[in-house]
């Protein structure tokens, strides 16, 4: 919303001279933020009133002419190219020499094409007046060469504000709502013109309102005998300034009216209204209308339109239609000021995409009391003096308008809320500054007030405080330190603890991520659905209404937000990523394996219900490793099995890496292995697959890594507890296997280690346990490829350590327990991974 | 010659005496050492075997004999004890004449690093926390009731304009206006949440990722916001600001002052939107400020977010007497503090996860 300084002030009582921007700040202290502030017209004061005396064509060019004027302090030849220079005593705008124009463009005086010129003859165009760049101003006869232009049109030299109206003020998307409020303010007295509507015969057949529920009243006010032309020079430069085009003149009256009091106004060519008469009613559904703008609708039974007797003329509070519309030419004329219920009009903008000024105040509610008929009056009075129209007469038809509420405000309660009292006549200032009726003496803990028609958010005691406190000024709020009435942290909700323990968790995984080298990104939460093809079908979470198709629908994998981050990366520097996340995937139904339901955010009864509605979320921690082009630096499956046990390890959790099952189409079919902690699957780790890194344009070659941990799967670590430390040294075996290369060495151990398990024990004899170097109870040595193994087959070489508890173990008992476990352990893996043997 | 024997033996003795001082000059380390032991001193050693020959003496040499051996004895041992000491103190030489250049520190660091938005969420956490606040959050994917009419902003009406919203399919297909799904566009449904699920006094802040739909150099179609809400008996808009200005202070770590505007929020009433005394303006030495600075566009203050009293309605919606009790509510742009914190110039930096902008942010 703009708002020209000049204009408040031509309503506002002489006040101390304010620079704009303290002006500016009173009026965002108001909650009227002012975005912007822009100066208009101060070169311009060297423009003044010139009459033309003489035209000669120019001797050297076609297209220039010689203008002798007066500026009305001597004569002066100018070079001129407009081609609608007036006959002599027509008058002209002439810029001075000095004058200085909008883009700093300095006025001198030049030889053109060997003529001397000094000054300029201007258009509105170049004097930022209008738009017209079609030839130079014509001044009405009347005015006297030599007065500055801005002397006769004072909204020439003029500040205007750019404000942020919010939705609950639409009395201030207009000048006097926002004079009104700066008024109380600044302390300086608001006066308007006469606002009633002239007397004129009453023609109620002029307007049938059939929908009282939807309009809550509506003006209509015949004319005659206008003659549609350009607006005078003050109007079109005001409306100009406040970035509207001047059309022509009654079209500028409404969009004045509408920039004054906020109200919009509509004017139908009465001839082309069928029976000459609107009425107010609903469309039928499928009926059509086209509007000022060409577009073609299909009205629904729910629309409200201003109908002639056939046909809609006006989708109501919208737009107007394409036939009943004011062109030149037009002599009788319908004025409509009217007050439509804000949600329909709202619903019918939305329904046919259709914003316009109009439907934007009708939507925040306009005024259906004194200021609409305030607006209805002064449009009126400008079509008579502006257009030379005069009133036949008119109608103001009552429907069933909002009932203006009455509200209590206790003084007690200024202080509940705002914590500081206002004094009571400083309060009363205020409120009837505002318009608002105030039945109580100052004596009384609380008053009756009633509010004004304009002011539709105040409907409420709260409403009326926020009042006192915009006018009374937040500034005054004293320092109470906040004291909750129960120490925080007395009552420990299960809701809380879940959340802070999973908090703990979180930042403790992206701790450990960053302690392993990897660099934290965050990437979108939604992605394009041809990154989540590869995943296979997981019940995706789609956006109606995406910024673009590549953010289309909610991730339902953390990989591709990575995999993006990877591409940038390589093609801005390729060198080496290590990236990771911590995020959330949604979907509208999990698959089983995929980490269990989360815990803290469906954890309450009282929401349990909505809960159900909602799609799924997990929370995910992942990372993403990648040499790079530059080979710095290079990952392998190996290396990010370590780093995500590392990972868990840092919080508490002793994780074991094991073969993939199922395995994930997305990684690479050699490479990847779940991630488990106490037998349960919490992520998996692998090589991203080649087919995966092409469809997000990384260069053939580079191999990607990647890890995603299901945090909503992970129970929190147990406690340590104390075993007795190994007192006696263990002794080991080593075992040489020849195992095909695709069964994983954790398939042999697992046999190795449940054999051990389920053999024959005595009470103190040797068991399989961590070495005396610390190693694990069954340990990878070697892993040989090459001459002497078979194709296919590589040679395991483990080492197996055995200790008992309180005592040295003999060479022939671990013997015979090591015998037992190997070839029960060769039996179990001939079943699971046929192939593997001992050496 | 009547003690040619014991004399012989004697000779024997000193030979081998000078025998040993001549090799263990020599010997060069530990293992070399253990075995001239041997060869003098062990079981089957020189010396020891001459000792084995006192039998063949005549009983009153026997003294002098054994006065003798133990005397060599007694030297070859300190020989090798002073021999060993001088081959420790070679060792320890050696082993501190070694030279390493520390100052080659590998090229790239192994540490990785925190995004500056989770380390600006992190210190919000601390700060509130110190204050007495639960930190809690929701869901992202919010239904409409939660994001919008619980917090007085209808259907069908021109404050849910203010936000851009992105609207989710239902679980069937539905398109999202019917399934009355939205991705959150402010952490405010956990205020909804929060003062659902547990009773007054309520202290919590809420932060998270929330969506709109909105997207150039200031904005980004996801971001993230941080809400507080308080409510209890007593509550006041003059504690609100108190506690802002102690949020800030703490967070910033220097006496920083806040500024209320009064301005709109369907959720709130009175509302107003919050400023900062800017941080970062250069200050003379007893910490008085000197002019404007870049960040503030010359203003001294920073403009953080929006905050005011909750709605009565918002209360009533939740089940909270609005007679009884009172609440306030504030929200800010986590994103807009951490750039500021940072000065990271531009959001998009952000969201594309270039390693050289998040490496820069390992402290």
């Amino acid at each position: 919303m703009l708002i020209s300084r000049q204009w408040i002030e031509s309503m506002l009582a002489e006040g101390p001279v304010l620079t704009d921007e303290t002006f500016a700040d009173a009026i965002t202290s108001l909650g009227l933020e002012v975005e912007g502030i822009t100066r208009h017209g101060d070169g311009l004061v060297d423009v003044v009133v010139a009459r033309v005396d003489k035209i000669a064509p120019h001797p050297d060019a076609d297209k220039l002419r010689l203008v002798d004027i007066f500026d009305g302090q001597r004569e002066i030849t100018v070079v001129c190219g407009a081609p609608n220079v007036p006959e002599p005593g027509g008058k002209v705008a002439f810029a001075r020499s000095g004058a200085v124009l909008p883009g700093d463009f300095v006025i001198g005086a030049r030889k053109i094409r060997g003529v001397q010129s000094e000054g300029m003859l201007c258009g509105e165009d170049e004097l930022g007046l209008g738009n017209d760049g079609s030839g130079i101003m014509i001044l009405p006869d009347a005015w006297e060469p030599g007065t500055p232009l801005p002397d006769l049109v004072p909204g020439i030299r003029d500040t205007i504000f750019e404000l942020g109206i919010t939705p609950n003020r639409p009395d201030a998307l207009g000048h006097v709502g926002v004079a009104r409020d700066l008024g109380v303010k600044l302390q300086r007295a608001f006066s308007l013109p006469g606002v009633e509507l002239a007397e004129a015969p009453s023609l109620p057949d002029l307007v049938t309102l059939e929908q009282p529920k939807r309009c809550g009243r509506y003006i209509g006010r015949a004319l005659e005998g206008a003659r549609v032309g350009p607006s005078p020079l003050w109007l079109s430069v005001r409306l100009h300034r406040l970035e509207l085009r001047s059309i022509n003149n009654v079209v500028d009256i409404t969009n004045y009216v509408l920039m004054m009091w906020g109200q919009p106004l509509h004017v139908f060519d009465r001839s082309k209204l069928a029976e000459g008469r609107v009425v107010v009613r609903l469309a039928t559904a499928g009926e059509p209308m086209t509007t000022l703008d060409d577009a073609k609708l299909e009205l629904t039974a729910e629309d409200l339109v201003i109908a002639d007797a056939k046909r809609p003329a006006a989708l109501a509070g919208v737009m107007g239609g394409a036939d009943s519309g004011v062109e030149p030419g037009a002599s009788t004329l319908l004025l409509e000021a009217a007050w439509f219920v804000p949600g329909g009009v709202r619903s019918s903008a939305r329904r046919h995409q259709l914003a316009t000024d109009s439907s934007y105040r009708f939507e925040r509610g306009v005024d259906y009391g004194a200021r609409l008929t305030a607006a209805a009056a002064t449009a009126e009075a400008l079509l008579v003096e502006l257009a030379g129209a005069s009133c036949i007469g008119g109608v103001d038809v009552a429907g069933e308008p909002p009932a203006a509420p009455s509200i209590v405000l206790r003084h007690a309660c200024v202080q509940r809320v705002l914590g500081m009292a206002i004094p009571t006549e400083e309060a009363r200032r205020v409120l009837t500054g505002l318009e608002v009726q105030i039945d109580g003496s100052d004596a009384d803990a609380q008053w009756t007030c009633v509010v004004p028609t304009h002011r539709p958010d105040l409907v409420r005691e709260e409403d009326l405080i926020e009042e006192l406190m915009r006018h009374y000024g937040l500034d005054r709020l004293p320092d109470t330190p906040s004291v909750p009435t129960e120490p925080p942290g007395l009552r420990v909700t299960e809701g809380q603890r879940q959340t802070d323990e999973l908090a703990r968790l979180e930042d403790g995984l992206l701790d450990a991520m960053r302690a392993e080298g990897l660099h934290e990104a965050l990437s979108f939460a939604f992605c394009d659905p041809s990154e989540l093809e590869p995943f296979g079908d997981w019940q995706q979470v789609n956006v109606s209404n995406p910024l673009r198709a590549q953010l289309s629908v909610m991730r339902t994998h953390m990989l591709p937000g990575l995999l993006r981050g990877l591409a940038n990366n390589l093609a801005k520097h390729g060198r080496a990523v290590a990236l990771c996340e911590m995020g959330r995937v949604y979907s509208w139904s999990f698959p089983k394996d995929a980490g269990r339901i989360d815990r803290a955010l469906v954890a309450s009864e009282a929401t349990a219900e909505i809960d159900a509605q909602l799609p799924q979320e997990r929370r995910r921690a992942c990372f993403l490793v990648c040499g790079g082009t530059r080979g710095a630096q290079s990952f392998d499956g190996q290396s990010e099995a370590r780093r995500v046990l590392a990972v868990l390890s840092r919080v508490g959790l002793a994780a074991t890496v094991r073969p993939a099952n199922p395995m994930q189409t997305w990684l690479h079919p050699g490479v990847q292995a779940a991630v488990a902690v106490g037998g349960e699957q919490v992520g998996v780790v692998g090589e991203v697959h080649p087919d995966v890194l092409r469809r997000f344009e990384i260069p053939e070659g580079i191999r990607a890594h990647y890890a995603e941990i299901w945090v909503d799967a992970l129970g929190h670590g147990d406690v340590a507890r104390y075993a007795a430390l190994p007192n006696f040294p263990a002794t080991s075996r080593d075992l040489s296997l020849e195992i095909p290369i695709h069964v994983p060495a954790a398939v042999a151990i697992e046999a190795l280690s449940a054999a051990e398990a389920a053999a024959p024990h005595t009470a103190d004899g040797p068991r399989l346990r961590p070495g005396d170097t610390g190693a694990d109870a069954v340990e990878v040595v070697d892993d040989y490829r090459g001459k002497g193994v078979p194709d296919g087959c590589r040679a395991l070489l483990l080492r197996l350590h055995y200790r008992a508890a309180d005592r040295s173990v003999t060479d022939d008992e671990v013997q015979a327990l090591h015998d037992v476990v190997l070839s029960n352990a060769l039996q179990t893996l001939a079943s699971v991974a046929p192939g593997v043997r001992a050496r | 010659m009547l003690r040619p024997v014991s004399d012989d033996v004697q000779e024997a003795l000193r030979a081998e005496l000078e025998r040993f001082v001549e090799a263990v000059a020599t010997v060069a380390d530990a293992d070399a050492l253990y075995e001239l032991q041997v060869q003098f001193i062990g079981k089957k050693g020189s010396v020891s075997k001459l000792r084995g020959q006192m039998g063949k003496l005549a009983p009153e040499d026997r003294k002098a004999f054994g006065m003798a051996f133990n005397e060599v004895k007694q030297q070859i041992d300190a020989g090798l004890e002073r021999r060993k000491q001088e081959l420790a103190e070679a060792d320890r030489q050696a082993d501190l004449g070694r030279i390493e250049d520390l100052t080659m520190v590998p090229g790239v660091s192994q540490t990785g690093s925190v995004h500056p938005i989770t380390r600006t969420r992190r210190e919000l956490a601390r700060v509130f926390r110190g204050l007495g606040f639960d930190v809690v959050d929701g869901p992202h994917i919010e239904h409409e009731l939660y994001n919008f009419d619980k917090l007085n902003i209808p259907a069908n009406h021109p404050a849910r304009d203010m936000q851009d919203t992105f609207f989710v399919d239902g679980r069937d297909g539905t398109a999202g206006t019917d399934a009355n799904l939205v991705l959150r566009t402010h952490t405010s449904p956990v205020q909804i949440r929060t003062m659902l699920q547990r009773p007054p006094p309520v202290r919590v802040v809420a932060m998270g990722t929330v969506f709109r739909k909105d997207d150039d150099r200031t904005h980004s179609p996801m971001f993230h916001q941080i809400e507080g809400l308080c409510v209890d008996k007593n509550v006041t808009m003059a504690d609100l600001k108190a506690t802002l200005y102690r949020f800030v202070s703490a967070f910033f770590g220097s006496d920083l002052k806040v500024r209320l505007r009064p301005s709109f929020f369907p959720f709130v009433e009175p509302g107003a939107e919050f400023d900062m005394e800017c941080p970062f303006c250069p200050r003379d030495e007893q910490g008085n400020k000197q002019s404007g600075c870049s960040v503030c566009k010359g203003s001294e203050w920073i403009e953080l977010g929006g905050s005011g009293m909750v709605h009565p309605k918002v209360l009533d919606a939740c089940g909270i007497d609005p007679e009884v009790y009172t609440g306030w509510a504030f929200g800010f742009g986590i994103d807009r503090m951490a750039t500021l914190l940072h000065g990271v110039p531009d959001l998009r930096l952000l969201f594309d996860g270039d390693v050289r902008f998040l490496e820069q942010f390992r402290c």
